[in-house]
């Protein structure tokens, strides 16, 4: 089987023991920051990118570290969302609903030890589900023309709309200026300047570090700094253990959240929130008459905690085979790999397999230290929360400079980053998602630059965008992803009685 | 809701202005067929259509600040950051930044102090010395 030597391949790369220790500090950086309000993934990874650009890590090796951070902050959101009834991450809202009743009644350990093996069951089965359908999802997009491309892309921006919690004009304008940020610096194809507005340190294009730090770290602390932090004080509770027959009892729940979980998470545009409110709203009503969910179930528990880490793996499989990512943090590691000159899509697995089956057996390994981290250490992440606000913050703060100015030398883009900052911060303030940005800002080179060759291909043709099959079906996608939220917006309009 | 109507005519004219300057872009011999301006002038024209729906439906205002001074204050001690950490070198500039933002976040005066000094120093170990990144030395003899 091909597969399988491919695999034991990512294996040789993954088990070096350079890499393990990378993993291994990878996972406790990604729950640390999954426990931390306000620091999320992206942010962490954002930090963590411009060390590996300046220490060299080879791209394998930087990718390893970069997605335990990600896969490891699945498994830490849940901590606090247990203990203090407060989402460490977005897609933990869900595990409040059960989670913090349990901890109430003196079982938060049990409660944070299901939704540690949740995690564990929903991240294994999905990086199973994801060695087996890369390749061929892989094969399918290898045959996609320049044309295809541009409709695929078009189609995820065009989601961006559909999935936001907010109205669909918003993220469409924020993926419009992170396409247009994307412009900024002298045209690959042309040779042309375009807005760099005279300077010439922008002549190069916008760095994606400073980019991603000032949006998500310096924005995040803006909007820390203006609000009175509250924390009180976790309790881990001291009552009865987990039983086995409780995690027995759970199985199915983990099952069907996995399922659940991974088919989102590989849509592109629907993400990790996303797949843990549709899982415990299955599990809550398949289960009516015999549970007591939002009183303490257990399943309440499991269920959105595997979904969610089983729709994190899932984001990744779009990423690696398609080169499309289907969230914010995988348009980090997008940008991460593209700062290394490597393009994800139908061509990696051929081209880099260190790099893509090395991740993938990586995350194997990974998500098994994450478990034994997380069962037995989850009262010292839980104690993080202890750090005060004024010794955390600054830190921050300074190790995001401090990384910004040693990937680029320049004191120039330490003021972007903070213009960067504001722009996030105003933007939050105003309900207009920042992640839109990023992917506009990662896409839209690629998408310039598929338009450019399949234009080259037509001899300038417009209609040559709709010259097959795939083209066409993706862009009537997108029209329906469109004309979606102006739908919902109308009947809005029609029924305002029933507005929510 | 003022706020997003504001907020709707800046992109309006941002990207009215973006969609003219992209227009005016010319290239000195012939290249591709698309040619550096089609892309960005539509993707500039789409923003401007966003911000017009903004405009005739405004849904969010801007939410106060519970503490009005802090952001503004934070925004000057980075400012001021950046513009010093060359001419005072990583350590200085960090431990003052640290300090100031210490403060914002309500530590009390020997505190920050503390918080800004073990920052900068902590950091300067981890960059300079154990992964070899160099960082400004500035004034300091190091």
């Amino acid at each position: 089987m091909d597969v399988f030597a491919a695999l034991g391949g990512g294996f040789g790369v993954a088990l070096q023991p350079g890499n393990l220790l990378l993993a291994f500090i990878g996972c406790i950086v990604g729950t640390a920051i999954g426990v931390l309000p306000g620091i999320g993934p992206l942010n962490a990874i954002a930090l963590l990118l411009p060390f590996c650009l300046a220490l060299r890590l080879p791209p394998e090796s930087a990718l390893i570290l970069l997605a335990a951070v990600y896969y490891g902050s699945g498994y830490g959101g849940r901590i606090t969302a247990i203990l203090l009834n407060m989402p460490g991450e977005p897609s933990a809202v869900l595990t409040t609903l059960d989670g913090h009743p349990l901890a109430k009644q003196g079982r938060g350990g049990a409660a944070l030890a299901i939704s540690g093996i949740g995690s564990f069951v929903g991240a294994t089965l999905s990086v199973v589900a994801m060695t087996f359908l890369s390749v061929p999802l892989a094969k399918v997009a290898v045959a996609f023309s320049p044309a295809d491309y541009v409709a695929l892309i078009a189609f995820a921006l065009s989601l961006l709309g559909a999935v936001s919690d907010g109205p669909a004009v918003k993220a469409w304008a924020a993926g419009c200026v992170g396409l247009l940020l994307a412009m900024v610096g002298v045209d690959s194809g042309t040779g042309v300047e375009r807005f760099t507005l005279g300077s010439l340190e922008l002549l190069g294009g916008i760095d994606f570090t400073v980019l991603a730090i000032g949006l998500f770290a310096i924005g995040e602390i803006l909007l820390l700094i203006e609000t009175k932090l509250r924390a009180e004080a976790a309790k881990l509770g001291g009552g009865e253990k987990l039983s086995l027959r409780e995690v027995i009892h759970c199985v199915p729940t983990m099952l069907r959240a996995t399922g659940i979980g991974f088919v989102i998470g590989v849509l592109p545009g629907a993400g990790a929130s996303v797949a843990s409110a549709l899982s415990y709203t299955a599990e809550k009503r398949l289960n009516e008459a015999h549970g007591k969910f939002g009183q303490g179930d257990m399943r309440g528990v499991a269920a959105p905690e595997t979904a969610d880490n089983a729709a994190q793996i899932g984001n990744l499989v779009p990423m690696l085979s398609l080169g499309i990512p289907g969230s914010g943090t995988t348009a980090v590691l997008l940008g991460a790999l593209l700062m290394y000159n490597i393009t994800p899509g139908p061509l990696l697995f051929e081209q880099r397999p260190d790099v893509a089956w090395g991740l993938i057996a990586s995350m194997y390994i990974g998500n098994a230290m994450l478990l034994l981290l997380n069962l037995p250490l989850v009262g010292i992440f839980a104690r993080l929360l202890t750090v005060p606000a004024w010794v955390l913050y600054p830190g921050v703060l300074a190790l995001s400079f401090a990384g910004v100015y040693a990937a680029s030398n320049s004191a120039f883009d330490l003021l972007l980053a903070i213009g960067f900052g504001v722009l996030g911060w105003l933007f939050r303030k105003m309900e207009i998602p920042l992640v839109p940005i990023v992917l506009g800002f990662v896409l839209g080179r690629m998408l310039e630059d598929n338009l450019r060759r399949a234009m080259s291909l037509s001899d300038g043709d417009v209609w040559a965008l709709l010259g097959s099959p795939v083209s066409i079906v993706l862009w009537v996608m997108t029209l329906a992803a469109v004309a979606w939220p102006m739908l919902r917006g109308l009947r809005r309009v029609a029924q305002p009685s029933r507005g929510v | 809701m003022i706020a997003d109507r504001i907020l709707g005519v800046v992109l309006m004219a941002l990207g009215l202005v973006a969609a003219w300057s992209a227009m005016q872009l010319e290239v000195p011999f012939a290249a591709d067929p698309l040619g550096p301006s089609p892309f960005p002038a539509t993707v500039a024209l789409v923003m401007a259509l966003c911000g017009l729906g903004m405009v005739l439906r405004p849904v969010h205002g801007f939410s106060r600040p519970e503490r009005l001074a802090a952001p503004p204050l934070l925004v000057l001690a980075m400012i001021g950051y950046a513009l010093l950490m060359v001419p005072l070198g990583f350590m200085i500039a960090s431990a003052l930044m640290a300090t100031v933002v210490a403060l914002l976040f309500g530590a009390r005066m020997a505190a920050a102090g503390v918080v800004g000094v073990t920052t900068a120093v902590a950091l300067w170990l981890l960059f300079d010395k154990l992964l070899d990144l160099p960082l400004p030395k500035g004034i300091l003899p190091l």
